[in-house]
């Protein structure tokens, strides 16, 4: 392409002014780029705090999850549990599995179904009374606690109370 | 440090390429008003950096996009990139028109840069696209509205007019094929044009240099950086501020979501349509053509034959009298148009004579119905005058009847225990999403509570209601409070010949007071 020549600085500013040209040109420098970054780095910010928007988990909310009746002394049983949770702008309608266990009396507790290894969903294993994970073979007992197996952290305790008469509520 | 540069600089000769973008020599005399192209450059980057981070949150599909909107415009910096996106567009279309103010007043389209006018003018047209898709976005009211008239005026366009609606719209009706599409347009199509023809018309404005000032001066050429770059900088920063402070001071309009079965509401351009939107009033029935094709045809066919309908050497706007006078008439005339539509637009009514009784009245029973035994603050769904309904009537029928169905339309809901109260809270709950509740005195309530549950059934107010009976508009310049009490209570005994049953037993003390107050205030 023809594009035209290109003077250099000192070619365009002639005479005695020369340096008062390089002044000041120095000045104007220093102004285009601070605006410039000036500029760029309020629209990053904005930008920036408008992409990390933080994420505000949601409150937990009490679900009912049964009666006290259908529970077995020390046998969890799996409760599948739909739950309206806030995604953002979305309202998810999902459905979450906890185990209950009841000792007999007034102690119940409820643990979440999922995995501390990579979250798969453990079962209970009736027989051998334990948890147990089908993904790489965790093994957790009645309370939760790992027996055996990859994972790191007992299961995760869900917050459960029973309801005045005999109904169970779980926190989610 | 600098040997990292010198290293980047043997490896890429980036020196090379800041010398080629920014050491651009300009004629001497180049001044203020030729800074409008990087105002135009900044302006344009915003809209790309924000509409780029608007679509980490925006979901284009109607039972979403509306509320993807809510939740971007809910925190203070998703305020702040919409306004800019929103406010930003606007700043566009008159730095646009400026620009090309500029360019006509100084001849600068003029031979040999007929193809860079002309690249600039399909940039305006492309401008244009960006702002009517976009307008469709966020699914309110506005924006399905101006949509339908948009497509209609398409479906105008001579031969083949059907084809091009047709285009636009995707699908039978405005509805999930015309929101993707015009995503897609407004994301992916016109941004890689728009990014094609700004390289263009700036490889064609270096490869002849800018026009410069109309004389010309004695002196050197300059370098772009930073003589006139800093120039361009100062009104670039002083568009920004201004530009920030619209987003700041004015959060962009987000109207009630779209309601297509709405006839009740008055659809409204953008301003800069608003010229062509009044245009389109002057040429009624199938003349309608005219004013929307015809006129703008023509005045586009002017603009792009301008370098050679004006072919003289002179470039000095007092030689060009004729050019010069009818761009100035055909400026006016677009102004004029903009300020008579803006002059001729509807007045919107207070929001609070907008409520008829039955949706006061819906609210009450609402309230007596336990809606807000989940419509609460920490109930499993939002509360009712929080988060507007983007549901249709029948959902809401369905919704109210049996609460615990959420998928009305599966199954048949059990047969409606009061209709009335059901058409009131459907009613209540849909004029909640497209206004908030503006209030009303407790007596307006309980009366309008009354009337939606007894009266509506065989008596008009304000347009609504029964044709059995009279109408009770304005029955306060008739008769008196006293009157009104007996009547309701025992209408025999006012009148022995009274089709209307007696309410003595159906209404409290107070409630029979307080409908009969509120009828004699209807003057």
């Amino acid at each position: 392409m023809d594009w035209p020549p290109f003077p250099c600085a000192a070619g365009m500013a002639p005479g005695s002014q020369k340096g008062f040209a390089m002044h000041r040109r120095r000045a104007l420098v220093l102004f285009v780029n601070s605006v410039v970054a000036l500029i760029g780095g309020g629209l990053s910010a904005i930008l920036g705090a408008f992409a990390l928007r933080p994420y505000k988990g949601a409150e937990g909310r009490w679900v009912r999850a049964g009666a006290l009746a259908d529970l077995t002394p020390h046998v969890p049983v799996a409760r599948v549990l739909a739950i309206s949770r806030q995604d953002g702008w979305y309202r998810e309608r999902a459905r979450e599995t906890v185990f209950l266990v009841w000792d007999g009396g007034k102690a119940l507790h409820a643990l979440s179904a999922t995995c501390t290894h990579l979250g798969c969903q453990v079962r209970w294993d009736v027989a051998a009374t334990r948890f147990r994970c089908p993904c790489h073979g965790g093994v957790f007992d009645a309370q939760g606690n790992v027996v055996s197996g990859p994972p790191p952290r007992p299961l995760a305790r869900v917050e459960a109370r029973v309801d005045g008469g005999e109904g169970v509520l779980v926190r989610l | 440090m600098k040997r990292a540069f010198d290293w980047l600089q043997s490896r890429t000769g980036f020196r090379g390429a800041r010398h080629a973008l920014l050491d651009e020599p300009l004629p001497p005399g180049t001044g203020w008003f030729f800074t409008l192209g990087s105002v135009l450059l900044a302006l344009l980057a915003v809209q790309l950096l924000t509409g780029a981070f608007l679509t980490l949150y925006y979901a284009p599909t109607p039972d979403h996009a509306y509320d993807s909107v809510r939740f971007i415009i809910g925190t203070v910096p998703g305020r702040l990139v919409r306004g800019l996106h929103h406010y930003g567009a606007s700043f566009l279309v008159v730095a646009l028109v400026l620009h090309m103010v500029r360019v006509v007043a100084f001849g600068s389209y003029k031979a040999p840069r007929e193809a860079t006018w002309l690249s600039g003018l399909a940039l305006f047209g492309l401008v244009l696209a960006f702002s009517l898709t976009g307008y469709l976005l966020p699914w309110d009211q506005r924006a399905y509205w101006a949509t339908v008239v948009t497509i209609n005026i398409a479906r105008l366009t001579p031969l083949g007019g059907d084809v091009v609606a047709g285009l636009l719209q995707g699908g039978a009706a405005i509805g999930a094929l015309t929101l993707t599409r015009w995503y897609s347009f407004h994301v992916i199509f016109l941004p890689a044009g728009l990014v094609a023809l700004i390289v263009l018309h700036l490889v064609l404005m270096r490869r002849h240099g800018i026009s410069g000032p109309v004389r010309s001066h004695a002196g050197d050429a300059t370098a772009f950086y930073p003589w006139q770059a800093a120039r361009d900088t100062a009104v670039i920063a002083v568009v920004l501020v201004a530009l920030c402070v619209f987003a700041w001071n004015g959060p962009p309009p987000l109207e009630g979501p779209a309601d297509p079965s709405d006839s009740t509401y008055i659809p409204r351009p953008e301003w800069y349509f608003l010229g062509l939107f009044q245009l389109l009033k002057y040429f009624p029935g199938r003349w309608e053509v005219v004013g929307a094709m015809v006129v703008p045809g023509v005045v586009v066919a002017l603009l792009v034959l301008l370098p050679w309908l004006d072919r003289g050497p002179s470039r000095d706007p007092r030689r060009r009298p004729l050019v010069v006078g009818a761009f100035a008439v055909g400026f006016a005339a677009v102004v004029g148009l903009t300020a008579l539509g803006w002059r001729d637009r509807p007045q919107t009514a207070a929001a609070a004579q907008t409520w008829t009784l039955r949706e006061i009245g819906g609210r009450r029973m609402s309230q007596a119905s336990g809606c807000a035994k989940c419509h609460s603050p920490d109930g499993i769904a939002d509360p009712l005058e929080a988060a507007p309904s983007t549901r249709g009537p029948e959902w809401l029928a369905g919704h109210v009847v049996d609460p615990e169905m959420i998928a009305p339309g599966l199954r048949e809901p059990p047969a409606p225990a009061a209709e009335r109260e059901v058409a009131a809270i459907v009613a209540y709950v849909r004029k909640l999403s497209r206004q908030a509740y503006p209030g009303f005195a407790a007596e307006t309530e309980t009366a309008a509570t009354i009337y939606a549950r007894h009266c509506i059934g065989c008596h008009v107010i304000d347009g609504e209601g029964g044709k059995d009976g009279p109408e009770l508009s304005h029955i306060g310049a008739k008769r008196d409070l006293a009157y009104f009490t007996r009547l309701i209570a025992d209408p025999e005994a006012v009148n022995p010949d009274a089709e209307m049953p007696g309410f003595r037993s159906r209404l409290s003390d107070a409630d029979l007071k307080a409908i009969a107050a509120y009828l004699e205030s209807r003057k």
